[in-house]
């Protein structure tokens, strides 16, 4: 009883809870910059570590340090937990996913109408520390990110629950362990819902050509313009992880998740799958220019909704 | 002001404006519907300074009004001594000030289009364009010896002369430059995300941009051809044939448009120029004396027609020296184009003009009451200002 409490802490507290996630998201923020860095042909992070490796760190600590500022007009008691709740969040969300084996840490049927839930919190939790701030630039940039999630969370949400139709089950690990055992991966089932939920992910990611309610050239830095310190070092944090929850998802629903293969263990290959998928994000994301947020609007409602609708359709034919 | 908008301020810092200038945008949700501009925040006296340097002394001034357009202002300036000396420069001379002056035209263009590609997001193009420049930076290095601020243009000639290797490596060099350009336009033509934040953005019609006086790639850009090169033939330009590029679009696509061709453009005119070089001097020596006289020179700098007023009265050093940046004859064309538009349009369309702020400074107090406008020195609005915080 004791060891099994015990065990349970240290799968929290280091592996794969906290510890390893933080880890992973630094790694994973270091992967995107150096490769979205060496297909613009430049350097990217090289000073601190081997290669630049340890430079997400290097910046979280810095951020730690700096002065922390709350603007006279914002508003105290948001102001405070936009960030926390910011970082909190998809760190919640990273442990219904199965990573280290074919089962979550937390797993029960219906975890994926939770994860549901904690994006579009994400989203609010944008709206209200933009909207809450107390400047133009944060106000603009969080109403476009409310209006923003007006375009992409139909043809996320079906996107997202399509793959539970030929597992029949509403729980993540269970969908990745039928797609793992049937070898029927989402992205070859269903190839125009994998694309659906990548294009919904850089709008909910805030990746170009999506970024924009944080459009530099436009609105300075947008809803975070505002935080400083410790809570934009959270907001930094809180959207690595966002990164990693977000192509953990892809590997989950779509590649079959922690799968093992011969003497391979689950995390590697579904490691591997992970950085796949954040990798086509960073590649997606040096493709394109910005778009505005009217053509945003349109754009997902006259095409990723209807291509996600066609995609439910087919399945529920075939199944 | 009704309680409906919301005022945007953009600038004097921030981070879609190089340098700083304030715009005051009046916002009904995304859409922009009146513009206040307040320029004059890196005034710099250059002017007044020129008065008190020699001729000169003023060249290396002028030069310094500008680090993009930098060729641009000398010739200008040396084109109106010469004028007020009445001194021809040698044939040579002017064949190499027009290779530097479009080897020159190319780097701005270049720089332009990264940051134009940078305005709407597109941050790919920007490290790819820039990182292509550097092959006209270093032409204009082994050209001049520098890599901005080519001090070529001396009075009665230009500095240094050009042989047979560094012609062979700006062939060179062009040959690059022509593909890559070439490659960026296609792309740009095609890509469905810079088109979508381009087209019919910032329109500025044709009898707008003659109203409001706009000039260079701005106006060209809205089919008006004027262009001083062809208008009013300087330097080597009248014994060079070259198009004048004119786009109809009136928008920010046609305004890449413009200046990705024009880029191509000046490349046929560096080759042309180097083909038909005459051998010779490359100065002729003047005197640093001269006689009263007035004069009135035109450029065109690569953002558009350039202006110098030199008044000379017997002595070495000028009497008045008035310059007129294009940058500051777009203004009002510019406040024409935002209007209207989204507050996410609002970087492209001001990078659309290719502003260059820091060249425009001048302190002018135009008095609305009394109906006139008078420059004034330092003196004045040290005075100025001590007298108004007394009052306020």
């Amino acid at each position: 009883m004791v060891s099994e409490t015990l065990n349970l802490i240290l799968q929290l507290l280091i592996y794969p809870g906290f510890l390893f996630i933080f880890c992973l998201a630094f790694f994973s923020e270091w992967i995107m910059r150096k490769f979205v860095a060496r297909i613009q042909s430049r350097m990217g992070p090289t000073y601190t570590g081997y290669g630049g490796v340890l430079q997400p760190i290097a910046d979280f600590i810095k951020l730690l340090g700096k002065e922390d500022i709350i603007p006279a007009l914002a508003d105290r008691p948001f102001f405070t937990f936009t960030p926390l709740l910011y970082l909190a969040l998809p760190l919640t969300a990273i442990f219904i996913l199965p990573m280290a084996s074919q089962s979550a840490l937390i797993s029960f049927e219906g975890d994926l109408i939770f994860l549901e839930f904690i994006f579009t919190m994400l989203t609010m939790m944008v709206f209200l520390g933009g909207f809450l701030s107390g400047s133009i630039f944060s106000m603009v940039g969080g109403v476009r990110a409310a209006i923003q999630l007006l375009g992409y969370e139909i043809p996320f949400l079906i996107a997202l629950f399509s793959p539970s139709i030929p597992a029949s089950s509403l729980s993540i690990s269970k969908i990745s362990a039928w797609q793992a055992q049937n070898n029927a991966w989402g992205l070859w089932t269903q190839p125009i819902g994998f694309s659906v939920l990548v294009i919904c992910l850089l709008a909910e990611l805030e990746l170009l050509p999506f970024d924009i309610p944080e459009a530099e050239t436009e609105i300075v830095a947008g809803w975070n313009v505002e935080f400083t310190g410790r809570r934009l070092a959270l907001i930094r944090l809180g959207k690595d992880v966002e990164v990693v929850l977000a192509s953990a998802i892809l590997a989950d629903l779509y590649l079959g998740g922690p799968q093992q293969v011969w003497i391979i263990p689950p995390i590697i290959i579904f490691l591997a799958k992970m950085f796949a998928c954040l990798l086509l994000l960073g590649y997606l994301k040096t493709l394109f220019a910005r778009f505005r947020i009217d053509q945003v609007l349109s754009g997902m409602w006259k095409y990723v909704v209807p291509a996600a609708m066609i995609q439910l359709i087919i399945l529920k034919l075939i199944w | 002001m009704s309680g409906s908008t919301i005022r945007v301020i953009i600038g004097p810092q921030h981070p879609a404006l190089k340098e700083p200038e304030r715009f005051i945008l009046e916002t009904e949700g995304e859409y922009v519907v009146d513009v206040k501009v307040r320029i004059g925040y890196i005034h710099r006296g250059i002017e007044k300074a020129m008065e008190n340097r020699t001729y000169l002394q003023g060249l290396y001034l002028s030069e310094r009004v500008c680090g993009i357009c930098s060729d641009a202002h000398t010739t200008c300036y040396v084109q109106g001594v010469e004028e007020l000396l009445g001194v021809e420069p040698p044939p040579r001379s002017r064949f190499i000030r027009v290779v530097v002056a479009e080897l020159e035209r190319i780097h701005s263009h270049l720089l332009w289009l990264g940051v134009a590609a940078h305005e709407i997001g597109f941050d790919t193009l920007f490290m790819y364009v820039w990182r292509d420049r550097e092959v006209v930076m270093d032409l204009l290095e082994l050209v001049s010896g520098n890599r901005v601020n080519y001090a070529t243009n001396t009075i009665g000639g230009v500095r240094r002369d050009l042989n047979d290797e560094r012609i062979q490596k700006i062939v060179k060099g062009l040959k690059i430059l022509e593909e890559r350009t070439k490659e960026y336009l296609k792309m740009i033509e095609k890509e469905q995300t810079v088109l979508k934040r381009t087209t019919n953005v910032g329109i500025l019609s044709k009898s707008d941009a003659i109203k409001y006086g706009a000039v260079g790639p701005t106006t060209r850009a809205s089919g008006v051809k004027r262009d001083v090169r062809a208008d009013d033939p300087y330097a080597a330009y009248d014994e060079i044939p070259f198009n004048v590029i004119v786009e109809d679009g009136c928008d920010c696509l046609a305004r890449i448009m413009v200046r990705g061709k024009e880029v191509l453009e000046s490349i046929n005119i560096i080759r042309e120029a180097l083909k038909r070089m005459p051998s010779g001097e490359i100065r002729v020596r003047v005197k640093p004396r001269i006689p009263p006289a007035e004069a009135l020179s035109r450029v065109e700098a690569p953002r558009g027609e350039l202006l110098y007023y030199i008044r000379s009265n017997g002595t070495d050093k000028p009497e008045r020296c008035k310059i007129r940046t294009p940058t500051l004859a777009n203004i009002p064309a510019l406040c024409k184009m935002l209007v209207g538009g989204y507050i996410a349009d609002v970087p492209i369309v001001l990078a659309g003009i290719d502003p260059c702020f820091a060249c425009m400074d001048r302190v002018l107090i135009v008095d609305r009451e009394k109906k006139r406008a008078d420059v004034w020195t330092l003196d004045m609005l040290r005075r100025y200002g001590r007298e108004w915080y007394q009052r306020h």
